[in-house]
Formats: C-alpha cells, sequence, structure tokens
C-alpha cells in the first residue's frame, strides 16, 4: 500500500514537474508569470476527449493537440506579452494572462459545461497492469513515468547542449546583451512559449489518462500548484521545477495516506511558505536557465 | 435598481478598494477573496455562535483578518514582488480547504443563519473608506507609497522602512476585504466555503485594472462597471467572465493605466519629477 502511494506520488509529481517546467522555461526567459498556462493545461484534456470522440486514434489526438495547445500558447504570448517590456511588464503580463486564462475557463464552461465529462475507452487504459513483488501497476502509470523521464532528458539536452538552448539561456541571461549578439530574442520567446504549452497540453492529456475526466477547475486546482512548485524549487530553475514537482508530488500522496485527506491540498503552500522563509531562492538552485553550464 | 444592486455594487466598491489599498504599496494580492472569507466566518461566528451584535463582531473579524495577513504575508513582503503574488495565491487555495474541512463552521455545506446587513452599514463604510483613500492621497503618506511603489531601492535609501509600509497597506486591504465578507455573509443569510473561490480574487484584482490603478476613482468605475454592466445588457451576465476577461485585455493593450489613468494631483502631490512616466 505503502509503496503503492510513493508511485503514484511520483506519477503525480511528473505531472506537476511538467506544468512547473512550462511556468518555469517562461519566467526565466522573460522574467514574467504566465496565468494563463494552468488554463492551457486544463483546456487540453477536453480538446482531447472531443477528437477521441471525433473518431481519431488517441496517439494522433495527442499530437494535433499538442500543436493546438502550442499555437495558443504562441497567441497567448502575442497577446499578454509581446507588448509588456518595460519596468512594470512583469506585472501588466501576469494580469492580462490571468484575463485570457479567465476567458479560457468560461468559455470552456460554456462549451463543456462545469460538470466533468469522461473520456471513452478510458477504463480500459486503466485496467491492463502488472504485478511486482506483490504491488500492481499499471502499464499508463509506467509508461507515464518512462515518457516524463525521458521527456526530461531531451529537454535538458536541448537547452544545454544546442545552439537554440543556447540562444535561450542568453535571452534569459539578458535580453539586451543576447538582442546585441544577434539572438532573435523575440523568435526566442516564441519558441519559449511553444515548448511550455507543449508541455502543458502533455501534463494535461496525462491527468485525463489517469483519472478519466476533464473538469474545468483542474485549472486552478493542480495548475496553480505548479506555481507554488516554482518557489519551492526555485523561480526559473528547469532542475528545481523537476525535483520540486517530484517531492510535492511524493509528499502529497504522503499526506493523503496518513489520512490528512481534503488538507492534503495545504502541504504544498505550507511548504512553499517554508521555503521562502528559510532558503529564498529555493531548495534546488543552481541548475536553471540563467547558470552557464556546459555547452 | 433595486436595494440588492445598490448593496452589491457599494460591496464591489469596497473589494476594489481593498486590493487597490495593497496595490498602493506596489504589491498585488489575490488573497482579498481568502480575506473576505475570514471576516465573514470570522463574524458569522460571533455573531451566531456568540450572540455578539453585527457592528460589534465586524471590527473583531476585520482586526483578526489584518493580524493574520501580517503573519502571514511578512516573509514574502521581505522578498521580490511575485513571491507575494505566490503567496496570496496559497492562502486563497489553502483557506478553502481548511473551511472545507472545519466541521464547527459548517465544511462543505456551509454556515447559515447570518443576517442583519443594512445598506447603511455598507454606506458608511463605503464613505469611511473612500474619505480615508482621499485623505491619503493628500498627505505625504501617499508620497512614500509612490517612492515605495515606483522604486523600492531609492524609497529605502531616502529612509523609508518599506517592508513596514507593505505590511501595514497589505493589512489595511485585508481589514477593509473582511469587512466587506462580513456584510457580504451577513446579507446572503447562508455562505459556503465556495462562495470564496479564488475567482472571487481575480476578479476583485481585475476591476482595478480595468477601471485605473493610479487613483481611487478607478477601482470604483471598475468595480460599478462590471456589477451593473450584466444587470443592463441583456445576455452579459451569462457571458460575465469572456467579456470581462476580453475587456481587460483589451483595456492592457490600448490603453495600459486603465480607463480613469490620471492622478487627482494636490497642492502637497503637485511637487513630482516634472516628467514622471506614466507607470503601465
Amino acid at each position: 500500500m505503502f509503496f503503492e502511494q510513493l508511485l503514484n506520488g511520483l506519477v503525480v509529481g511528473s505531472m506537476y514537474a511538467l506544468i512547473a517546467l512550462g511556468f518555469s522555461l517562461v519566467f526565466g526567459v522573460l522574467n514574467k508569470l504566465n496565468f494563463a498556462h494552468p488554463e492551457l493545461f486544463m483546456l487540453s484534456g477536453f480538446l482531447t476527449i472531443a477528437m477521441v470522440a471525433l473518431g481519431i486514434p488517441l496517439a494522433i489526438a495527442a499530437v494535433l493537440v499538442c500543436v493546438v495547445i502550442g499555437v495558443a500558447g504562441l497567441a497567448v504570448e502575442l497577446v499578454s506579452f509581446r507588448k509588456f517590456a518595460g519596468k512594470d511588464g512583469h506585472i501588466t503580463a501576469a494580469l492580462s494572462s490571468l484575463a485570457v486564462g479567465l476567458v479560457l475557463i468560461d468559455g470552456a464552461q460554456k462549451y463543456w459545461g462545469t460538470e466533468p465529462i469522461s473520456m471513452p475507452g478510458a477504463s480500459t487504459l486503466r485496467i491492463a497492469s502488472v504485478s511486482a513483488w506483490g504491488i500492481s501497476i499499471s502499464w499508463l502509470k509506467i509508461g507515464t513515468l518512462i515518457f516524463t523521464l525521458v521527456l526530461m532528458v531531451v529537454l535538458h539536452h536541448m537547452i544545454t547542449r544546442t545552439r537554440f538552448g543556447r540562444n535561450i539561456r542568453a535571452t534569459a541571461d539578458s535580453p539586451d546583451a543576447a538582442r546585441l549578439l544577434g539572438i532573435d530574442v523575440k523568435r526566442v520567446n516564441q519558441y519559449t512559449f511553444l515548448m511550455a504549452s507543449v508541455l502543458a497540453a502533455i501534463a494535461g492529456i496525462m491527468l485525463l489518462l489517469r483519472t478519466g475526466y476533464a473538469t474545468t477547475d483542474v485549472g486552478f486546482s493542480l495548475g496553480l500548484k505548479a506555481l507554488a512548485i516554482l518557489a519551492i524549487g526555485g523561480m526559473g530553475e528547469l532542475r528545481g521545477a523537476v525535483l520540486g514537482g517530484l517531492l510535492v508530488g511524493v509528499l502529497e500522496s504522503m499526506a493523503f495516506h496518513f489520512g490528512l485527506g481534503r488538507l492534503s491540498d495545504v502541504v504544498v503552500w505550507i511548504l512553499m511558505i517554508g521555503v521562502l522563509l528559510i532558503r529564498p531562492a529555493g531548495l534546488f538552485g543552481g541548475g536553471g536557465i540563467h547558470k552557464e553550464t556546459r555547452a | 435598481m433595486t436595494s440588492d444592486h445598490i448593496i452589491f455594487t457599494g460591496l464591489n466598491i469596497l473589494l476594489a478598494w481593498s486590493a487597490y489599498v495593497i496595490l498602493m504599496s506596489g504589491s498585488l494580492s489575490f488573497a482579498n477573496g481568502a480575506f473576505m472569507a475570514l471576516g465573514a466566518y470570522g463574524s458569522g461566528v460571533l455573531t451566531v455562535k456568540f450572540g455578539l451584535h453585527l457592528l460589534v463582531a465586524l471590527p473583531i473579524a476585520a482586526v483578526g483578518t489584518a493580524v493574520f495577513a501580517a503573519l502571514v504575508a511578512l516573509p514574502a513582503l521581505r522578498t521580490r514582488g511575485v513571491y507575494l503574488i505566490l503567496v496570496t495565491i496559497g492562502i486563497a487555495s489553502c483557506l478553502r480547504a481548511v473551511l472545507e474541512s472545519t466541521p464547527y463552521i459548517g465544511g462543505v455545506r456551509g454556515m447559515s443563519g447570518l443576517m442583519g446587513t443594512q445598506i447603511w452599514h455598507i454606506a458608511v463604510l463605503v464613505v469611511l473608506v473612500g474619505g480615508m483613500l482621499w485623505w491619503i492621497s493628500r498627505s505625504p503618506l501617499q508620497r512614500i507609497l509612490d517612492a515605495v511603489r515606483e522604486d523600492e531601492s531609492v524609497a529605502r535609501s531616502m529612509g523609508i522602512h518599506t517592508v513596514y509600509v507593505k505590511t501595514i497597506m497589505f493589512s489595511a486591504g485585508a481589514a477593509i476585504a473582511a469587512m466587506a465578507g462580513g456584510l457580504y455573509a451577513h446579507h446572503m443569510v447562508f455562505v459556503r466555503p465556495e462562495n470564496f473561490d479564488i475567482l472571487v480574487s481575480i476578479y476583485i484584482v481585475l476591476y482595478i485594472i480595468l477601471g485605473g490603478t493610479n487613483n481611487m476613482w478607478g477601482p470604483v468605475l471598475g468595480a460599478v462597471t462590471m456589477t451593473l454592466l450584466p444587470e443592463v445588457l441583456r445576455g452579459a451576465s451569462e457571458w460575465r467572465g469572456t467579456l470581462f476577461g476580453a475587456m481587460v485585455v483589451l483595456m492592457l493593450l490600448i490603453r495600459p493605466d486603465g480607463l480613469l489613468a490620471f492622478r487627482i494631483q494636490s497642492i502637497s502631490a503637485r511637487v513630482m519629477p516634472p516628467n514622471r512616466e506614466p507607470q503601465s
């Protein structure tokens, strides 16, 4: 039972990590919070259900959803971030993206309703499982964990080892200096939003496959936790977002295991306030976009 | 216009001001819905379980909320602005979970039996808070707040205790939100934790953004518009969120300072740098 909970925590944590990575990428490069991000995460679940309901196979639907959400992310960048570069830009951009998020959540509630809608054929995915050492693990969870791991490795390689990643790190360090060196900062910002949104879409599809339904309130209930994870791991730190996400996922499932019930949602925020008090730079500082590593 | 409209308009003006007071010192709060809940439940417990009069219970709840706000926000107020946003979102998310799992105040089912709000209570509170804000805008305090908002390190170098100023303003905003919450609860008779969702806090902040952030009339305009527009326009109440969000996005693109973007200059506040950039 305990190990199952631990594994559940890791699976949930990897989903948190993906959302937090999206927040962290945008915050690292633009120094701004993207409040439309949790709603893109929320939307991807509904879009997947809509596409599967149209008869599109799940794998193709997932790719299509990533494309659609990625384009939506580019639209958010255009509407809420491109214009606000000044001194107060970070607050204006946060508010503007918040308003975009409000439109998205209201639109989703009008179109799909406030009740959860379930995914056709999701139950068969969850039942298939493997048993070892007395614990049964569904293939879905194993797949989720492996997929997340691969995604992280690819992302890390992209950021630290490629020319594109170097452009991103340079822009994160100083947009002005990057521009002087001939980097197309606008393009870098767009790619950052594209990557962040695709990560949100993947997280949304993972949540949908695991729970089997989509609701409009996951943006607020799960997406906003990623913000706390951002502070726990260190703002703009990619490694911090991943480790913080896993840590919070495990802690939450432990809290639930030991009978905190509904209050296990509070754990992440208390942890955040504690981290702010003791180590304001975050628990896992030192491996982020800003830091010059190899390459 | 029925009395309901008047009450909700007044409450929304108070809530918009509560966020504006916090914004005056440069912080953005997404916890005002939670402070409203603290005021509502705090005063509700005092009136229902202890039989106190509403007008006695309200100030007690407000002071309690202010102290709570100061204690929770202090670690964040000492660091960069973005952390305060995170902490306030945290307060908003936590409080609902805590309220829902506390059987003493009804848990998920909510608390009932709250009554006694009169229109004049709200009117008096609006006049009081408005008068206070007007007085601040003409006093040297306004310049201190401007300095803290525009550039904290400069303000600190001029001998202003910025953490102190920000904490006081944050607590004051929390207290105003708590009183509005108490009056709201005692008008509705029945409150549930989901009445104080984080969406409420977001609406409160966006009221100010719509109306204008740099003088006390902007929040009033935003609150009144967004309370009464859905009543006037047929269909607008159904699409309230989309309409409101789209208005704010457009507003920020076209007129980043809000509809009412000017400062009512007083004689004492006129001593400002000649080419002061409008903040956005």
